[in-house]
């Protein structure tokens, strides 16, 4: 039972790694996020789908880079610590945000953006009364599977001095307790779920209800 | 009257030139329908009015003033815009997309709703689909709501590009009709594109046919038919030209309103009898006291030595007297008779219509 005694003895730090976790993944996601979103609202603009489309593939390549690497290389160029961390954790879930957000806005049918234009609508109403929340469904699936992804590579991060549940897994390992290493993956496991949840809550109250409901079958 | 003036108007993509010098008076509160094969620059045409195409040369004026001296926004909020597949936002109800413009505009939210009542009592639309999604919609429906929303401002002028051209016959024939009846009603100055030359010669005032950029006839529909300009005009037309003119007649200019029997229901069979045997008509036309109709006697000839038997036809087909004859036409042919009667909207009888006389407007049609 050192699984239950390792909980009694270490709760203060169990709870503390939690915390160094979740706080890890709150700043670099919402950074990412911001980040993300304004260059996708950038490259889909109207007469720049091209370079949307360009930035698709991209990062859409860019998904196949592990995050080790990723690490690795901010370790290089900026170094230890917390801020390499959340550098090197919102470099890699911009790829996921980047590819939803820019692939959702330049899927909306152009048939609809003329009929705004033609309504008119100027390029600012567009983008925040039709592009967006058109898009708003696939832009918050990027969000989800970033925040997923964010989760499993802050604990690698760990590496690198970014505290959080990484640590209890890596002491485990250098001390070859196996109970330890469970309880930082069940955690770290468990933190990706929740967080997930609660996103996927988000999702629905934000998806626009129009883009929800059956489509009917043609008729009269 | 005029009320949009296109001056030398041209537009190049490149070295393209899909406009070339085209100049046109549209009328205020007419249908004037661009027509022409795909790369006539209609559409061109069309989307330079509200500047969603920028024009190489020449100008536009809107009630003699250019739409260059204009912020674009602001011309284009002023201007009904109808596209096919009706371009309405599938994450807004009906409501909030009717209300898009007047909201731009800062409409307060009742005028809003009074609006969107009104406009979907004009195009048909019970208020219970305020509240649906476009997905929730069909074709026709969609095509309606677009309508609506194109109008929520009310606007002068109303552009629309192949508004029915995504519809399947059945319905774009209904559509035709409710918008036939709702111009009627607001006489807004339109212009209009298709590629379909029933359409245009069915909706049009006027109709422009365009090839390669330029403006080859303009003029009204009954000169369009027949005097068309060149042999391009002719085969725009096809060789069924003068069926295609039926669709300017209306049946009340062709009903005959004697030399038939009437009846009510309540008469005697045998006094309808004898006065059927009496003038040689095999049928006599039955109707209410408001004239209301309501069907047809015919004689049923008795086996042998039975005297013959009167039968009424309650389920017989009739003409609207506003529709035209194109539809009579049609009718006739589908039910085999020869002979339709013509009913007002409110189902009153008016008189007969006959396929001689639809024969001889086609024979005569070419003045």
């Amino acid at each position: 039972m050192e699984f239950v005694t390792y909980i009694q003895e270490h709760y203060l730090d169990i709870g503390q790694a939690i915390f160094e976790h979740f706080y890890l993944f709150l700043v670099s996601t919402i950074i990412a996020l911001v980040i993300g979103v304004g260059i996708s609202i950038l490259v889909t603009r109207e007469g720049k789908e091209r370079i949307g489309r360009l930035i698709l593939s991209i990062t859409a390549t860019a998904q196949a880079v592990p995050s080790l690497a990723v690490i690795a290389l901010v370790f290089l160029l900026v170094g230890i610590g917390f801020k390499p961390a959340v550098i090197a954790l919102l470099l890699y879930s911009l790829v996921p945000i980047i590819f939803n957000a820019s692939s959702g806005m330049l899927s909306v049918d152009p048939k609809t953006l003329e009929a705004a234009r033609g309504l008119g609508l100027t390029p600012k109403q567009i983008l925040w009364k039709v592009k967006v929340p058109i898009a708003t469904p696939v832009i918050m699936a990027g969000i989800r599977s970033a925040a997923t992804i964010n989760i499993g590579t802050a604990a690698i991060a760990s590496v690198i001095g970014a505290g959080g549940l990484g640590d209890m897994i890596f002491i485990g390992l250098k001390l070859q307790k196996t109970h330890i290493i469970l309880i930082g993956t069940i955690l770290t496991s468990a933190l990706a779920l929740i967080i997930d949840g609660i996103l996927s809550n988000v999702e629905k109250k934000v998806t626009p209800k129009g883009l929800l409901v059956k489509r009917i079958h043609e008729g009269a | 009257m005029t009320e949009i003036e296109l001056r030398h108007l041209t537009k190049r993509f490149g070295k393209k030139v899909a406009v070339e010098d085209l100049n046109m008076n549209i009328e205020k509160g007419k249908i004037t329908m661009l027509i022409g094969p795909s790369g006539c620059g209609k559409t061109t045409t069309l989307k330079m009015i509200n500047r969603l195409i920028d024009t190489s040369e020449g100008d536009i004026l809107i009630k003699n003033e250019s739409i260059f001296d204009l912020d674009p926004v602001e011309l284009r909020r002023s201007i009904g815009y109808v596209i096919q597949e009706t371009g309405l936002f599938p994450h807004m109800n009906v409501f909030d997309n009717i209300a898009i413009v007047p909201r731009l505009l800062g409409w307060r939210e009742k005028a809003i709703k009074e609006r969107i009542e009104e406009l979907l009592d004009l195009v048909t639309l019970n208020t219970s689909f305020m509240y649906k999604y476009p997905l929730q919609l069909s074709g026709g429906e969609s095509q309606r709501v677009g309508l609506a929303r194109s109008l929520a401002a009310n606007p002068e002028i109303l552009l629309m590009d192949e508004p029915f051209g995504a519809i399947d016959p059945i319905n774009r024939a209904k559509l035709h009709d409710s918008f036939i009846t709702i111009q009627e009603q607001i006489e807004k100055t339109i212009v209009f594109v298709t590629h379909d030359i029933n359409e245009a010669i069915k909706l049009g005032d006027r109709i422009a046919i365009l090839r390669d950029g330029d403006l080859v006839q303009y003029d009204n529909v009954h000169n369009i038919l027949y005097h068309p300009e060149n042999e391009f005009v002719e085969q725009l037309l096809g060789h069924d030209r003068n069926i295609k003119a039926m669709v300017l007649k209306k049946n009340h200019e062709f009903v005959m309103k004697e030399g038939f029997i009437t009846c009510k229901k309540s008469t005697k069979r045998s006094e309808i009898l004898a006065r059927m045997q009496e003038n040689n008509k095999k049928k006599a036309y039955v109707v209410d006291e408001d004239n209301k109709f309501q069907g047809i006697f015919i004689i049923e000839k008795g086996k042998k030595d039975l005297e013959p038997r009167l039968i009424l036809l309650e389920d017989t087909i009739t003409v609207e007297r506003h529709n035209n004859l194109q539809e009579t036409f049609s009718l006739m042919i589908e039910s085999g008779e020869a002979t339709l009667p013509v009913v007002t909207e409110r189902n009153r009888f008016v008189g007969l219509i006959n396929l001689h006389d639809i024969f001889n407007e086609m024979k005569n049609g070419e003045e």
